[in-house]
């Protein structure tokens, strides 16, 4: 046992240590360097990675100088690799290289500590271009002419004048750097004054590139409409979002690897390198969009009479159901207004020449086909009820201001032909029948009325009340008398129902004793006292079941008349009553006498024929 | 002996409170028809008014103050008193009269009848309710014997049958008269220019105009807003004081 264990101890010791060997020897220490890109330009900054291999103790320059570029250390990483039980070690080193100026840049070789060797890097060769409209802030105060955003809001105003009233469409555009994960917290919102805008709709969103970066733009759609005359400014649009962005100047914080020369890129944080390693801060920014100048012109003041301030550019269709009436059935008359514009100043057309025709208000119903309703169709349902023989519909008018046209524009529809037939608006017959009023008011009280109302009442008449009949409590309370009624009905049957039941008892218990007794007679065993008595039993107890009295009243006339016996059978069923008491009461033929065979037979055969 | 007295003190003193209450009313109402013969109509609205807020009701006080509405030319509230005098009396044919007349004068809008409430408005909710009890009743009553009768007669069955069919038939009646378009829920749009909308908005697209003294069906309430059922079959968003409940 003992020596097994030293075997396995000796076994794992050559292991390990050809273990070391493969680890100490799988390759000579050799080093690499290479550039991310050999082409940049002024401010792209461009990583060098300084790679050594097979080496365990290295120490890499401190410094790298290169004149016109500008050169940090960003970090160091270690790898380790075993392939066919080899173990490789690998050190790299990163440096961040930042161009400052145009031209041929030679990185020369590094020297890089092994141990008590030493090795070098290869020679590495940077071209720099220069970069217009680009500048690198070489010291932290610097602020960057064109430092990237984290957002941005735009405000487009297709026309840049307009008339009073006239709905101009304007698109809201706010951008965010999606790497900033946006939330947006409040509006945006137009501000400025003298117009009205409608409510936004977002109406999409996408990802754009805008000088190189990546936005996602939402794009909002409105429309506005001034409310007077004049020059107005709009905007500027704002909006709060809510951003992921580096921490705070002020406060302490290791920055990105990537943003060694403080170009204030707000990814520069190392979150955003490594989301896991620290977090982010979450900050409220305001966007502002720059304003835009807006002119509005009055409207011309020759407007027609059925302008009700629509504007913008319509057209006009109508219809009118039934063609065919009677005077005073109402006619449905649909128009609707089509185009773009003002929908809300769009009202119901104007009947031309509405005498002979009574009008009801008219509804009406609005579908948009944009996002914000400026183009759509509204339409306008309108009863109209003959009061005399009409041939067709009069004419309908709508008008309008059309900007483009800078005019206004009156529309007409065709008068639209019925038939319509009767000749007055009927009267009600029953206000006609009756007599005249009693009490009616002093005349010229009365507003102008076609048909007069009936007379007062001056009787108050029956209290009555709204409450139903069945949610009163009265209604409940009657209810008891017939549920007394129908328990007490259940009641009186089921006593009933007992009585019967006691009665049938008694029936079944005598026809079963008659039956016994029956049995008995036909045995030869019993002595003549007990075969009269329950003879004569057999027949008390046959006569009350058959007249439902008790056994015990029963006598031989009883029977004999219950049975309808004749003379000869009701002597022989006498004989059978007086023997059965003579036995019961005298004594006599006690002991062990027996009855002879012909009156045993002669009382049976009375006895089994007895029916009522 | 003591109690007895006591009892019949307070017998008396309830009728004569009964008696002195009818005679105060009806003079309440005499004076409120003079101020309508005089052609005084508002002061004639305002005594008809206090009668139902003291109540006792009836249909001729309706009747009354429905005329003196109409005189006004205010023809919503004409017609929902109107409207009340004929769910107190069926067959007030004054009322009938001056509803239609009024109805003509405003163009109101009639609520269209279901076929079932049609045919069910031969009788009343309370003549349906007085046949439901009966019905139920007879029908408890043949079943009782039914289940004590040891042979079951077939007139029996069919008189439980009969009966309860009819007590199924005017418990359907009540629920369609009380929950149709002129039951409970049925209210007269009062106020003027009322449009029914829809959402509860005043600027919210209009669904239907609606003339004083048209009917309504209210759904729903929300804040000053009702919902309601419409003529025509429509339904919309009206103002929740432009429109009374016929029932009060």
């Amino acid at each position: 046992m003992y020596g097994s264990r030293i075997r396995i101890a000796v076994l794992l010791g050559a292991l390990i240590a050809l273990t070391g060997n493969d680890v100490a020897f799988a390759e000579s220490p050799s080093v690499t360097a290479v550039l991310s890109n050999s082409e940049a330009v002024v401010g792209e900054t461009v990583q060098l990675q300084i790679k050594v291999s097979g080496a365990g103790d290295t120490k890499p320059p401190e410094n790298i100088s290169v004149d016109g570029l500008e050169i940090h250390a960003t970090g160091t990483s270690r790898q380790f690799e075993m392939r066919n039980f080899t173990t490789n070690s690998s050190v790299s080193y990163n440096y961040t290289i930042l161009p400052l100026q145009a031209g041929r840049f030679i990185i020369p070789p590094q020297t890089i500590r092994v141990g008590s060797s030493s090795l070098r890097t290869p020679e590495l060769r940077l071209n720099v271009a220069d970069s217009p409209g680009r500048s690198v802030r070489s010291n932290q105060n610097a602020q960057p002419a064109n430092a990237p955003k984290l957002a941005f809001a735009e405000l487009i105003v297709p026309k840049k004048t307009a008339y009073v009233g006239e709905i101009v469409p304007v698109e809201i555009r706010l951008g965010f750097d999606p790497r900033a994960r946006p939330k947006l917290l409040e509006g945006p919102e137009i501000s400025g004054q003298g117009f009205t805008a409608q409510k936004l709709q977002q109406s999409g969103e996408n990802l754009e590139t805008i000088n190189g970066r990546s936005y996602d733009v939402v794009t909002f759609k409105t429309a506005i409409a001034a409310a007077r005359a004049g020059k107005f400014q709009i905007g500027p649009i704002k909006a709060k979002a809510q951003v992921l962005t580096a921490r705070r100047p002020n406060t302490p914080r290791s920055r990105s690897p990537f943003d060694l020369f403080n170009l204030d890129d707000p990814f520069s944080d190392p979150f955003f390198s490594d989301p896991f390693s620290q977090f982010g801060e979450q900050r409220e920014i305001e966007i502002n969009s720059e304003p835009v100048a807006f002119e509005v012109k009055p409207l011309p003041q020759n407007a027609p009479p059925s302008f009700s301030g629509a504007i913008g550019n319509f057209t006009m269709s109508t219809e009118a159901k039934p063609n065919s009436v009677q005077v005073g059935d109402p006619i449905t008359v649909t128009s609707t207004i089509s185009g773009r514009g003002n929908f809300d100043r769009v009202n119901a057309p104007t009947v031309e020449d509405d005498r002979g025709w009574h009008k009801y208000p008219p509804s009406s119903k609005f579908k948009n086909d944009d996002d914000v309703g400026i183009s759509g169709a509204k339409t306008f349902e309108m009863v109209l009820s003959p009061n005399e023989k009409k041939q067709s519909i009069p004419p309908l008018a709508f008008s309008y201001f059309d900007p483009a046209k800078e005019q206004y524009v009156s529309l007409r529809s065709d008068p639209i032909a019925i038939n319509v037939q009767g000749g007055t608006v009927p009267t009600p017959a029953a206000a006609a029948s009756r007599p005249a009023p009693s009490t009616m008011p002093a005349a010229g009280a009365t507003p102008a009325a076609k048909q007069d109302i009936l007379y007062q009442l001056t009787e108050p008449g029956r209290v009555q009340s709204f409450t139903w009949f069945y949610a009163r409590p009265v209604f409940w309370m009657a209810q008891l008398l017939p549920l007394l009624v129908l328990l007490g009905f259940a009641g009186w049957k089921i006593r009933q129902n007992r009585l019967d039941n006691r009665e049938a008892r008694r029936i079944v218990a005598l026809q079963h004793e008659a039956a016994e007794l029956i049995r008995k007679l036909r045995r030869n065993d019993v002595s003549p006292r007990e075969y009269y008595a329950e003879a004569s039993r057999i027949v008390r107890v046959k006569a009350a079941l058959a007249r439902n009295v008790d056994p015990n009243n029963v006598d031989a006339e009883t029977a004999a008349d219950t049975f309808g016996l004749n003379a000869d059978s009701r002597e022989r069923l006498r004989r059978l009553f007086e023997q059965s008491d003579e036995f019961q009461y005298s004594g006599a033929h006690n002991g062990s006498e027996r009855i002879s065979p012909e009156n045993r037979r002669d009382v049976l055969e009375l006895v089994e024929h007895l029916h009522a | 002996m003591k109690a007895g007295k006591l009892l019949v003190g307070l017998c008396c003193a309830m009728i004569c409170t009964f008696v002195a209450a009818s005679a105060f009313a009806q003079t309440d109402f005499d004076k409120a028809n003079q101020e309508y013969a005089q052609g005084h109509f508002k002061e004639a609205i305002a005594g008809y008014e206090t009668l139902v807020r003291s109540g006792p009701l009836s249909a001729n006080l309706f009747y009354d103050l429905g005329n003196a509405y109409f005189r006004t030319g205010d023809f919503g509230h004409a017609i929902l008193n109107y409207e009340r005098a004929l769910v107190l009396e069926r067959h007030h044919p004054e009322a009938t009269a001056n509803l239609q007349i009024a109805r003509d004068e405003a163009r109101a809008l009639e609520m269209q009848q279901s076929w079932p409430e049609r045919y069910l408005q031969f009788a009343s909710v309370n003549q349906y309710s007085a046949t439901a009890a009966v019905a139920f009743w007879a029908g408890a009553l043949c079943i009782v014997a039914l289940i004590f009768t040891s042979r079951r007669s077939v007139r029996l069955i069919a008189s439980s049958i009969l009966s309860l069919s009819v007590f199924a038939l005017a418990i359907f009646a009540i629920y369609e008269i009380d929950h149709g378009s002129k039951g409970r829920a049925l209210a007269v749009v009062t106020g003027s220019d009322v449009q029914a909308r829809l959402a509860t908005a005043d600027t919210a697209n209009s669904v239907l105009a609606l003339p004083p003294g048209s009917e309504v069906k209210i759904l729903n309430t929300r804040g000053d807003w009702v919902y309601a059922a419409l003529p025509n079959n429509l339904r919309g968003w009206i103002p929740a004081k432009s429109a009374e409940l016929v029932r009060l």
